[in-house]
């Protein structure tokens, strides 16, 4: 427990002084923050586009799609605010310069974390987080105490399950030279995550659901909250799911970090 | 006009280097295709046709922009901006090389690498695997002609917000803000026909969808004549000379402001 609250006053410290870094660029920070605004639009528009032609996709309605794209929204952002630092990772590999995170009395993955805070993302919260009052408003969800402790459970373990798996692809970074198209390819699969999966059948709702569990990011946490009467039991272990995923992801970057030998560079 | 030409081939071959890249691009591709399948499959519900499209049509539409997509996304922006970044951008200065045709030679080396290993492969896996049939016609007579102004169109946009680097140092909001705003106007994700009306009319004259709509329409809907296709090359011309009119002019004001730390 005391390390843990070492490492919350570390990590506020140094982020506070990386924010004051930034904020030297405010311009920069302005006109990323508009362009994260419209890519947080873009599958949004998508919907909106689609549902002018149908009145349900998989016999749910555009405002379900917008609680579950605004779940969505809230769930990926930790991983780009927190952890956007491992979009370098490759770079460091193979450059060398990864060398340095041994030489600190911390653990190396929130060393390195901590080296980043990403204040575009706040966008993106922001977003989910209106988008979710207004969603929820509309289909007038009550929200007991009860349930907004269920969203924050699920919205945590989702935000898990999204870090874990866009994690594990950049460890590859730690074996191939070029991890770049393990890396699209996991961020290509994020984007599937707010569609229903009712409208997969065959290998592809088996992946998505038990391989690359994408389907917990969203769509399966969302239900508990849309069509809490028709939730499998699998939707109520995803804490579970959540937890398990991050730990396999932190064995496999422990695996790589024992196994890099630097460049020689 | 022939160094030019070195270049575009040394940017295929730097293609090849990333072999392995190419494997997973596909493996990506195949996975998008699917996962439209079942979307459209879903958004259809066995209806025979929506908005004027069918199943089959809207398909091939959808499976097929994703392959031109890889193929027309040229990235001059980020290569500008980090060129500019690193200084490298006052090595290609110097040279008696015009930035623009030096970028385009670059992207068009790398779209034909692309072509080759990761559109013809998808286009195959599309018709073998998928059972999708691609009709005939004069449509897909055209398509080539419309594809090099769609990446002559998508290039000048690239280009255009390279050029932006000159005067700011932060690229990533505007090119994000690009790709999002060409991504959803140009049809490249929904084919226009599911628009609503009055946004359709307007878009039908930007040059956003003369990058996507245009040469997938060619293709989904090959079987009409001149009077179809016409206009619509036309307008693709239209706008592929204007932008690079424009762009060309931008160049002129632009390069008065650059200003490079380092290199």
């Amino acid at each position: 427990m005391r390390t843990l609250a070492r490492y919350l006053r570390l990590y506020f410290i140094i982020e506070a002084q990386y924010i004051k870094a930034r904020m030297q660029y405010r311009a920069d920070f302005l006109v990323s923050s508009i362009g994260m605004f419209f890519s947080s639009l873009a599958t949004l528009a998508v919907f909106w586009i689609l549902f002018n032609s149908i009145n349900d996709l998989a016999g749910w309605t555009f405002m379900e799609m917008v609680f579950i794209y605004a779940f969505y929204m809230i769930a990926i952002s930790p991983m780009q605010i927190l952890f956007d630092h491992f979009w370098q990772l490759r770079f460091h590999i193979r450059q060398g310069t990864f060398l340095k995170y041994y030489f600190r009395p911390l653990n190396m993955m929130f060393y390195y974390m901590s080296e980043m805070f990403d204040l575009k993302g706040l966008t993106q919260l922001l977003v989910g987080i209106g988008l979710l009052i207004y969603a929820s408003t509309q289909l007038e969800i009550s929200w007991t105490a009860a349930r907004v402790i269920l969203l924050l459970v699920t919205l945590f373990s989702a935000a898990l399950v999204q870090v874990a798996v866009v994690l594990i692809a950049t460890c590859a970074a730690f074996w191939v030279v070029d991890s770049w198209p393990v890396l699209g390819l996991a961020w290509k699969l994020r984007e599937f995550a707010p569609y229903p999966m009712s409208i997969f059948d065959g290998a592809f709702r088996f992946t998505f659901t038990y391989i690359i569990p994408i389907g917990f990011v969203a769509f399966y946490p969302s239900q508990l909250f849309l069509r809490p009467e028709q939730v499998s039991p699998l939707v109520y272990a995803s804490p579970l799911i959540g937890i398990a995923l991050f730990a396999l992801m932190y064995w496999i970057w422990t695996q790589g970090v024992n196994s890099y030998t630097g460049t020689g560079s | 006009m022939r160094s030019y030409w070195a270049l575009a081939r040394g940017s295929f071959m730097v293609g090849l280097v990333y072999r392995f890249g190419f494997l997973f691009s596909i493996l990506g591709n195949i996975i998008y295709l699917g996962v439209a399948y079942y979307l459209w499959r879903s958004i259809y519900q066995g209806a025979e046709t929506l908005r004027g499209l069918t199943f089959n049509e809207t398909y091939l539409y959808v499976a097929l922009g994703s392959t031109v997509f890889i193929l027309l996304k040229t990235y001059a922006d980020w290569e500008i901006a980090y060129e500019i970044r690193e200084g490298i951008i006052a090595v290609h200065l110097t040279k008696p090389l015009d930035l623009q045709l030096l970028m385009l030679a670059y992207s068009l080396g790398a779209t034909l690498m692309n072509l080759a290993a990761i559109t013809l492969p998808t286009v195959l896996i599309l018709t073998l695997v998928f059972k999708v049939s691609i009709p005939l016609g004069l449509g897909l007579a055209l398509f080539p002609l419309s594809l090099l102004l769609a990446l002559l169109i998508s290039f000048c946009f690239d280009y255009f917000v390279g050029l932006l680097a000159f005067y700011i140092d932060s690229n990533w909001g505007i090119s994000m803000t690009k790709e999002i705003i060409i991504t959803v106007l140009s049809g490249a994700l929904i084919p226009l026909q599911f628009f609503p009306a009055g946004l359709q009319a307007v878009l039908r004259w930007l040059p956003f969808q003369a990058i996507y709509h245009t040469p997938l329409m060619l293709v989904t809907r090959p079987d009409q004549g001149w009077e179809t296709f016409l206009p619509m090359l036309g307008v693709q011309a239209t706008w592929a000379v204007v932008l690079v009119v424009l762009t060309r002019l931008f160049y002129g004001q632009a390069i008065k402001v650059l200003r490079i730390a380092g290199g």
